[in-house]
């Protein structure tokens, strides 16, 4: 770098590909995405207990016709993922403070705080209307549902990270797990055959996908540095 | 009957992007300062010298001249016992690196314009 006014015949390209350049390496640097992942596969593999233990299971008759009540969720998930996004946030703080940058982690927190509200109050919503007025939905309405669960927010919150971030890693991973997320995944498997734990399939690749995430971008850090 | 004088048109002359470029901004180190400030949000002074490659003293000249002109803050404090410098841009200091990048942006297609080769 030199001290001396740019000449006049200096290359603008060079210029702007140096302010792009540096920019570029401060969103890098900025950058603590492997512990985001961490924390929230974290909080997906500790809700499978809770899960499991607060689960009603009310069947009918033959068995045909059974009600799910997944009590552990509301019991688990806000606390959890209120607690997780504070500690993602205050996480990039610190390590974005020690690099010598800011951070750009406020408004991921405060959209996962707010999308964690939303699906707490749509699941009480639900809790308290469709026992006394079951019906069938159709399958839009069931991903839906599935979109504003936690492990739904989980990723719709993550491509707010990686817009701030300027992420394309991040947000090809995010389309991936939403996808993964998003699709039920019921490989017929249930632990003894027991119908209370047709959820585990789908809760442990949500973490186990989260997880991987979480090493790739390590790993892809500390190749960088 | 006009009087041709070869002055430039004036007209032409203030709309070149080269006579809108602040000097205090088109160099190559402050706009580097800026556009770290400004990505960063809060940059430290260590990170702007390692980033940029410059010694302490011509780092802080450079810092001199962009915060006599408003386009940043210099706030000190310590973590722990360091005594650490956090660089922010102003308002001000945003609006002059828009304004730069949008008038390099112009001298390049201005370039690429006028190098088009000639048919015939």
């Amino acid at each position: 770098m030199t001290t001396d006014p740019v000449p006049a015949g200096a290359d603008p390209r060079r210029l702007l590909s140096d302010v792009r350049t540096l920019a570029h390496r401060v969103r890098v640097d900025q950058r603590v995405t492997w512990f985001a992942l961490l924390v929230l596969a974290a909080v997906t593999f500790v809700g499978i207990p809770f899960d499991y233990y607060f689960l009603v299971l009310r069947c009918v008759g033959d068995g045909t016709g059974c009600q799910f009540s997944r009590q552990g969720v509301l019991y688990y998930w806000p606390p959890a993922l209120l607690l997780a996004y504070a500690a993602i946030a205050v996480c990039y703080l610190r390590v974005a403070r020690a690099r010598g940058v800011g951070a750009r982690v406020l408004p991921y927190a405060l959209t996962g705080v707010g999308l964690t509200v939303l699906f707490t109050a749509a699941w009480i919503a639900a809790r308290m209307y469709f026992p006394t007025h079951p019906q069938q939905f159709p399958e839009w309405v069931l991903v839906l549902d599935r979109l504003i669960a936690p492990w739904g927010t989980i990723g719709v919150a993550l491509l707010v990270l990686a817009r701030l971030e300027r992420n394309v890693g991040l947000l090809v991973f995010t389309l991936g797990y939403l996808t993964v997320a998003l699709v039920p995944i019921d490989f017929g498997w249930h632990w003894q055959g027991r119908d209370d734990t047709a959820f585990l399939p789908q809760q442990i690749v949500n973490g186990t996908v989260l997880l991987l995430g979480a090493i790739g971008f390590a790993l892809a850090g500390r190749r960088r540095r | 009957m006009t009087a041709e004088t070869g002055a430039p048109d004036p007209q032409v002359a203030t709309d070149h992007p080269v006579t809108g470029l602040d000097e205090v901004v088109h160099q190559r180190v402050r706009l580097g300062i800026l556009t770290i400030a400004h990505e960063a949000r809060r940059a430290e002074f260590g990170y702007l010298r390692s980033q940029l490659d410059l010694t302490a003293g011509n780092l802080s000249k450079h810092l001199s001249v962009l915060e006599a002109a408003g386009l940043i803050d210099v706030e000190k404090g310590y973590a722990g016992k360091r005594g650490r410098t956090w660089i922010t841009l102003t308002a001000a200091g945003g609006t002059a690196l828009s304004d730069e990048i949008r008038r390099l942006k112009q001298l390049i297609a201005r370039v690429e314009t006028t190098d088009l080769p000639e048919d015939g």
